[in-house]
């Protein structure tokens, strides 16, 4: 097995749990990286919390990856709370060590929902 | 095949490196390291109206180089080659020095869609700048009486394909005499023969560290006429003729644009790089290339489900390759170029290569994976890059029976 294309990335990557569009009553967030990826996070919020997220978007099997993974971690959590949280815990998350490269990829998720 | 690896001190330092980078920057060979560290060591004095020895060493070693320079492009003087930073630089002095003071509101720039930034992005500039018309073109030019002028590439650094440059210029120059037209040969001197005499240019650019040469020195060829209607726009030392407090007077020829003390032991290392051309013989690199280019694409055809922008197999073009897989369950150009470095130690890029408008027109916007050569690429760097392919493909579950042999 890879040491970063674990099987827990793999199948997020393949296999997404959130991937779509929320209609109705949303917030959206959007990122154009200039590697050529491309995010966009819609959400439903309830009294400052989480309740729905879905991504759509295309890139590596890093950043989409980490979308997901990121997630199935803020749906439930206040908007608040997810905008203070940090590059590291993605990488915890995913439970892989990343070079300052693949940083950028993995944090993309995290960084379209901080300009919610 | 002959073994080049042996000129290039790096690979003594990274035995197990795969370096298939070279439109990104050529690797330095030993004998350029050299030529530099004799300067910074024995005569690193600065150049010009230095009346002692060293200097006096330092400015011939310099001027010498404007010399090998013109010969080895084919220039008529040797006043045409002006020294910059890089390619870059040199396609900015067009257009602030010459476009800037040469073309007027509603004149119009064609540039093809291949181009790198550094080669369009000036351009778009220019024209927001001066309300000039700027026409991306594909495939016809199309160049019209009011076409101005003409940026296009020699050699595209993602396609790899050789445009006919001579070609297009007698054809633009039949619609339009006076056609300003400025090639950037960024990816063409390494790798094949120039003559901008012959090509008729009116600009040629290109940079020292994509020949074998260091970084932060490249060259603007400008032909003489096309020079006297340039105006300088970086002011300084070096590049007047008398300055008083109202007013100053330029200098004749290439110093008007090289303001400031120049990257001089660059220069010396660019001219040790033409030497390092020159003598294995521009023939030789062609056909070590070409061997190679032909082999890369053959494997990459039999491995499958990946595919190459632009051409096969052909001699209208070298030995640069971008590829991409449509299927995306297969990761993107980072993912394969992480894998390649990090457990093949191949080293290839990822992305756009400074080409988004032609990564956009071919629908490939998250990018390629581009493998290059030089010449001291062999035949198991490439394997190398296909066993690196195909252990990507295992860990996207896509490995297929045909792929064991290659790989176990
Ligand atoms: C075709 C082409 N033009 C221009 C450039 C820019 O060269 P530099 O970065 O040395 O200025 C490059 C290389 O990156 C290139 O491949």
């Amino acid at each position: 097995m890879d040491d970063l294309y674990k099987e827990i990335i793999l199948d997020h990557y393949q296999h997404p749990n959130h991937l779509g569009k929320i209609v109705g009553g949303v917030e959206v967030g959007e990122v154009n990286m200039s590697c050529g990826d491309k995010l966009k996070i819609s959400v439903k919020i309830k009294d400052g919390v989480i309740i729905d997220a879905k991504f759509e978007g295309g890139g590596c099997a890093i950043s989409m990856a980490a979308v997901d993974i990121l997630l199935d971690k803020v749906i439930g959590m206040k908007l608040v709370d997810v905008k203070k949280m940090s590059g590291n815990e993605i990488e915890k998350m995913m439970g892989v060590e990343l070079t300052p490269s693949r940083k950028k990829c993995a944090y993309l998720g995290l960084e379209v929902l901080k300009k919610l | 095949m002959k073994n080049y690896k042996k000129l290039f001190p790096i690979f003594k330092n990274n035995p197990t490196l795969h370096y298939l980078d070279s439109a990104a920057t050529s690797l330095k060979p030993q004998v350029v390291l050299d030529k530099m560290m004799d300067y910074y060591q024995n005569y690193s004095a600065n150049i010009h109206r230095g009346l002692y020895p060293i200097s006096e060493k330092a400015t011939t070693e310099y001027e010498q180089v404007r010399n090998k320079v013109a010969k080895f492009i084919g220039a008529k003087f040797e006043g045409e080659i002006i020294f910059t930073g890089g390619t870059t630089a040199s396609i900015n002095m067009v257009a602030r020095s010459w476009g800037e003071n040469n073309l007027v509101k509603g004149d119009e720039i064609v540039v093809t869609v291949a181009e790198h930034h550094s080669n369009f992005v000036p351009w778009q500039q220019l024209a927001k700048r001066k309300s000039l018309k700027l026409r991306v073109t594909s495939y016809e030019l199309e160049i019209t009486k009011n076409t101005k002028l003409l940026a296009i590439n020699h050699v595209s650094n993602v396609l790899g394909t050789v445009n006919n440059i001579k070609e297009i210029i007698k054809k633009a120059r039949e619609i339009n005499p006076n056609i300003c037209v400025v090639v950037d040969g960024a990816q063409a001197v390494a790798h094949m023969p120039v003559n901008v005499t012959d090509l008729d240019c009116d600009f040629y650019a290109f940079s020292g560290h994509k020949m074998y040469g260091p970084t932060g020195v490249g060259v603007l060829y400008a032909k003489a006429n096309r020079q006297l209607e340039m105006k300088p726009d970086n002011f300084g030392g070096g590049m007047i003729k008398e300055v008083t407090t109202e007013t100053s007077t330029w200098a004749e020829g290439p110093e008007k644009f090289e303001a400031g003390t120049p990257p001089i032991g660059e220069v010396i290392g660019l001219g040790a790089a033409v030497d390092f051309i020159n003598e294995i013989g521009m023939k030789n690199i062609m056909a070590h290339e070409k061997e190679l280019t032909d082999y890369l694409i053959e494997s990459i055809l039999k491995y499958g489900r990946i595919k190459i922008l632009g051409l096969g197999i052909s001699d209208n073009r070298l030995g640069v390759v971008s590829m991409y897989s449509d299927d995306k369950q297969m990761g993107t150009s980072h993912d394969f170029s992480d894998i390649l470095g990090r457990k093949f130690n191949v080293a290839v890029r990822a992305g756009h290569h400074c080409a988004m408008p032609l990564h956009t027109k071919f629908g490939v916007e998250t990018g390629t994976t581009r493998a290059s050569i030089g010449i001291y690429n062999d035949k198991n760097d490439i394997d190398e890059l296909i066993k690196g392919l195909i252990y990507a493909k295992d860990i996207f579950n896509c490995i297929e029976e045909g792929d064991k042999k290659f790989y176990g």
